[in-house]
């Protein structure tokens, strides 16, 4: 009988080996393909950053020369640049003042190794076909190796699948977010102009005016730059699948972006991201626990997604040392895991909605005295110990302020989402 | 320098990104695509910073931010 299964091994599954295997808890990770692998998803926020040091990863960061993400810039389509730098909120129990763009498929092998160095047992290669239970309760994993079915046996099994979601489609738990349907055209790029040396390594969004439209430019190192355009699905179809073509019309609508790629090369091919946002109804039951994109995905508009998938893997480490004391591994004692994710993952949520419901108001915020280090403390992952939010709510007024008013200029501005 | 001035400069340095550009002080900012939404709350934060004058939300409407000319009569409230 195994301790715990995980399965995939992305950020979220082995953070959370790595976490087991340092609290003495047996564990194997389970991985469908052999790393590395490639993977979206390649800038981060720094909360991360305690994880990787809770984990002896920090160290690995540093050697392997990740490019260092100090800040973070929007670009308006009339040319106005807003920034942001992370060095002037300062993070408790964070010394670095900035984070890391990565190549997800170099990051997610060293993560994976890292786990299996302190103890996890990976298997690469495995596809896991079901999680079996026994009523509702999660009693192992079934796996396919060549053409042979094999029944693992497991006290936990843990979901870290990212957005293939298995358990979600397994249980049928899975909810299509009723708001967002955005679609996403990434590929790496080489001599894209990264603009100022102060500000070549941040993360530049570029806005589109186009319903959510908005373009990524990540470094992934000295050469290569990934970009990728975000807008909502229905701007997409338009397209009629001509990636290039919808690509690079969409490119030339905002001038900085313009400017950036006027010699850009296309290094490898289009990939696409659709089925955006969803949430799993529950993220635990009994002897299960689903973590990270396996658990909800929300809009990347703030890189919130690997900081998500790794204080996911931290708070499911807690639960579980937990339920392994006490041999309580029931949904109602793995619940505060949920309930802790859920509220994280829920401010990020709520940030996205007002975020996308009126533009301006972002970088209005951003600028502004009395706002600006509460919305630094936002991108800057810092979710999860916080009750109240007052940014939130001043968002929030201000844009029922400018819908109650019949004569606000921003008016026009106010997308259809609804934040309530 | 006075308000006006300020205001004139900080648009055209910041908004229209030419220094050089014509701008008549009753020129319509807004239809002639001068001041789009984001355009709006950068000169709201300017004028908070600059000015020290909080512009409230509900006063930012047409009237006021029509032209230099109606920008700099509605700030003379302050």
């Amino acid at each position: 009988m195994n301790d715990v299964i995980i399965i995939g091994g992305g950020p979220a599954g082995s953070a959370l080996g790595a976490y087991l295997s340092k609290a003495g808890i047996s564990n194997m990770i389970l991985e469908k393909v052999i790393h590395p692998r490639p993977h979206v998803g390649e800038s981060m926020v720094t909360s991360s950053t305690r994880v990787f040091k809770d984990i002896g990863f920090l160290e690995t960061m540093e050697r392997e020369g990740f490019i260092r993400k100090y800040g973070a810039s929007w670009h308006a389509p009339n040319g106005h640049e807003f920034a942001i730098e992370f060095a002037e909120f300062p993070q408790e129990g964070i010394d670095q003042d900035y984070t890391y763009h990565v190549d997800r498929s170099k990051l997610d092998l060293l993560m994976l190794k890292h786990a299996e160095k302190l103890g996890t047992k990976v298997y690469q290669g495995v596809t896991v076909k079901q999680v079996l239970f026994d009523n509702d309760r999660a009693t192992g994993v079934r796996v396919a190796i060549g053409d042979q079915e094999v029944d693992l046996p497991a006290k936990m099994v843990v979901d870290a699948t990212g957005r293939q979601t298995l358990l979600g489609n397994q249980l049928k738990i899975k909810v299509k977010d009723p708001i967002f349907d955005q679609y996403a055209v990434h590929a790496w790029f080489t001599g894209v102009d990264r603009g100022s040396e102060h500000t070549a390594d941040f993360i530049h969004i570029y806005f589109l005016k186009v319903e959510r439209g908005w373009v990524w430019q990540i470094p992934i190192n000295h050469e290569i730059t990934s970009v990728g355009v975000v807008a909502d699905k229905a701007v997409y179809r338009e397209s009629h699948n001509d990636l290039e073509g919808y690509f690079n019309t969409h490119v030339i609508t905002n001038p900085d972006l313009a400017h950036a790629m006027q010699n850009a090369t296309r290094i490898n091919e289009f990939k696409t991201e659709g089925d955006y946002s969803y949430s799993l109804s529950k993220f635990v039951g009994n002897s299960f626990i689903c973590i990270g994109d396996a658990a909800r995905f929300v809009d990347p508009i703030f890189s919130s997604g690997v900081s998500v998938a790794l204080y996911g893997a931290k708070y499911a480490a807690e639960r579980i040392r937990i339920a392994f004391e006490t041999g309580d591994f029931s949904e109602e004692a793995l619940k505060p895991f949920e309930t802790r994710v859920r509220a994280g993952v829920g401010i990020w949520y709520e940030f996205i909605r007002l975020y996308y419901k009126l533009l301006p108001l972002f970088t209005h915020f951003i600028q502004s005295k009395e706002h600006r280090l509460e919305v630094l403390r936002l991108l800057q992952g810092e979710v999860y110990d916080r009750r109240e939010v007052p940014v939130l709510d001043a968002m929030r007024k201000y844009i029922e302020s400018v819908e109650q008013s019949e004569k606000h200029l921003l008016k026009k501005s106010l997308t259809n989402i609804s934040i309530d | 320098m006075d308000r006006k001035a300020l205001l004139i400069d900080y648009i055209k340095d910041e908004i229209m990104r030419n220094k050089n550009a014509k701008l008549d002080e009753n020129e319509d900012l807004l239809s002639a695509g001068i001041l789009d939404s984001l355009a709006i709350l950068q000169l709201v934060a300017y004028i908070d910073k600059e000015l020290a004058i909080e512009v409230p939300d509900e006063d930012v409407i047409y009237d006021n931010f029509k032209s230099i000319n109606s920008l700099v009569s509605y700030l003379q409230r302050f």
